[in-house]
């Protein structure tokens, strides 16, 4: 049925919501990455210059360096883990509410708490990871002076906290492979290895697309973890590309800088989810004729 | 022969394990803080680690005297994430009801402008805001977190109540028609009590979402609207040295209300997001 005026007024509270406080704002950025400005005084253009000075400064390329390698670790392993998990959950779940509790249980928790959790374990010297690696006979973490472990730390708290995510995805996805499709596999003598490969993961495609991609534009946000475990240091050298707007903006008062930093992230927000953005669209005006 | 006896029980031993390592994984890590929180502060970082000593509440003690501030920020969270999940949860059945009934080129626009505005980051429109926010007068106010956290999630919300939507057969709405009912009678009395199910997942999200955020509340508030997971990360930064033991006490506090929550409340938790996240 066709919309009516009024059905429109019903989807403006969402609506306005969305255009006043991210749509507007983030055009807005676009608008100031172009100006220099600081909190306060008044913008004056300047053309692409942040963005070239963006594209100098060491800090910015390390930062950029550090997201991609991090969210790409952070995104694939979650992606086999979630997987493994949902394998082993779809073959038989012995008392399943109470293990899919326990798996979804890290997403109730806060980034804040997630932090002092694993910055805990992880102490040096007193840590209980760190005296479990140290009777294994594995060197510990020194995230706190190694910008490598800093970003590995980072990666494992990360994923720890996301994994229910992923996993939920692929479990539901896992659970509407019809049986019938298993059993006609086996039927024509394909081990559980080739079922896997031809049966399970073309059916699950869909949602490890899916979880992948949303992963990765949430991944790419990363923010409270790096700011709350190392506020990027040592010496700026764990920084993401949020952890540098942040300071550019509220540390340095650089504003063009960060609104260049942030229009550069909406970009390749918007470009990593292009696919799917195309799928969605594609789909939605087929349903609208 | 031999061999088709042991495979089984081996298959079932590795299994075992690996569900067991799966619950570890999960769970050590908030265990290992609500059981700190009941620890003398003295045996938490004690090399070996004690984890079998007599419970003490002395943490929680010293919690309030040091971080009275604490209380009141959980006060704060409470009314912040009520008021984005009230906000959240109608601004979205209302729009997925229309996203599920009705059609038209301008209204799958704006739906397809909802998903794509999913994908904007957060921490860029804090630059636009800051300056924005302070000059209305609503900085450090409930209003702001409420509003912006409850624009994230809108549009997550709106496609779960459009699936759920969906579900029911539109010849419950045409028989309210015929009897006369006005559109919101028929929203109140027919739509409603069939979607409560969908209300209970978006509620679920935006309530996990605004009761844990962190970044917002940093950035917007600095006195009287503070969250509890800034108090939190305040006692972090205290430059005389992080007092683990109120750190626990106020950790577990925070937590173990949203993590009963997500328990109870998995089955629309796993709904949502299947119907929010795949469909959509």
């Amino acid at each position: 049925m066709r919309a009516r005026p009024i059905h429109y007024l019903l989807v403006s509270p969402a609506q306005l919501l969305l255009v006043v406080t991210i749509f507007v704002p983030s055009l807005w950025v676009g608008w100031l990455s172009l100006h220099e400005a600081s909190f306060g005084t008044e913008a004056r253009y300047v053309g692409f210059a942040n963005y070239t000075r963006l594209a100098a400064d060491p800090y910015f390329w390390r930062a950029f360096l550090n997201t991609v390698v991090i969210v790409n670790v952070i995104v694939y392993a979650e992606l086999l883990l979630g997987l493994g998990i949902a394998l082993l959950f779809a073959g038989g779940l012995p008392f399943p509410r109470l293990m899919l509790a326990i798996v979804l249980a890290p997403y109730a928790i806060s980034e804040v708490v997630v932090v002092i959790m694993w910055k805990t374990m992880f102490e040096p010297q007193v840590g209980v990871m760190q005296l479990l690696l140290a009777a294994l006979g594995i060197p510990g973490l020194e995230w706190a002076v190694n910008p490598v472990h800093g970003l590995t730390l980072i990666v494992l708290l990360a994923v720890w906290h996301h994994l229910p995510f992923t996993f939920l995805l692929l479990y539901a996805a896992l659970l509407g492979v019809p049986k019938e499709l298993h059993e006609a596999a086996k039927v024509d003598g394909a081990g559980a290895w080739r079922a896997f490969l031809h049966v399970t993961l073309p059916s699950i495609m869909p949602a490890i697309l899916v979880a992948l991609l949303f992963r990765y534009v949430f991944a790419f946000r990363l923010f409270s973890e790096p700011w709350l475990l190392t506020q990027g240091g040592p010496a700026r050298m764990t920084e993401v590309m949020a952890v540098y707007l942040y300071k550019a903006a509220f540390r340095y008062h650089e504003l063009g800088l960060a609104a260049a930093t942030g229009w550069a992230m909406l970009l390749l927000s918007l470009a990593i989810s292009v696919p799917y953005l195309r799928a969605v669209r594609r789909r939605m005006f087929a349903d609208a004729a | 022969m031999r061999r088709r006896r042991w495979r089984p029980l081996l298959r079932r031993t590795l299994r075992g394990l690996a569900f067991i390592a799966v619950a570890v994984w999960s769970l050590f890590p908030i265990l290992f803080v609500v059981h700190a929180s009941f620890r003398p502060p003295a045996t938490i970082f004690a090399v070996p680690p004690q984890f079998m000593v007599a419970p003490t509440t002395q943490n929680y003690v010293e919690l309030a005297r040091l971080w009275p501030d604490f209380f009141g920020s959980l006060i704060n969270s409470l009314i912040i994430t009520l008021g984005a999940t009230a906000l959240t949860v109608v601004a979205s059945a209302l729009a997925g009801w229309v996203y599920a009934r009705r059609r038209g080129r301008l209204l799958t626009s704006s739906a397809f402008f909802m998903v794509l505005v999913r994908m904007f980051p957060p921490i860029v429109i804090t630059l636009p805001l800051f300056p924005a926010v302070n000059a209305a007068g609503l900085s450090d106010t409930h209003l702001v977190l409420v509003l912006l956290y409850a624009a994230f999630f809108v549009s997550l919300g709106t496609w779960i109540m459009k699936a759920f939507v969906d579900q029911v057969p539109r010849e419950f709405e045409e028989a309210a028609e015929v009897d006369g009912a006005s559109l919101f009678q028929m929203l109140r009395h027919v739509i409603v009590p069939l979607v409560i199910p969908g209300m209970i997942a978006a509620a679920v999200f935006i309530f996990i979402f605004a009761w844990n955020e962190f970044l917002f509340a940093f950035v917007f508030t600095t006195t009287r609207a503070r969250t509890a997971p800034l108090i939190i990360s305040e006692m972090l930064g205290s430059v005389t040295g992080v007092d683990w033991g109120p750190v626990f006490a106020a950790a577990t506090i925070q937590l173990v209300p949203v993590l009963l929550f997500v328990v109870l409340l998995q089955r629309h938790l796993v709904a949502g997001l299947t119907a929010g996240g795949v469909k959509g």
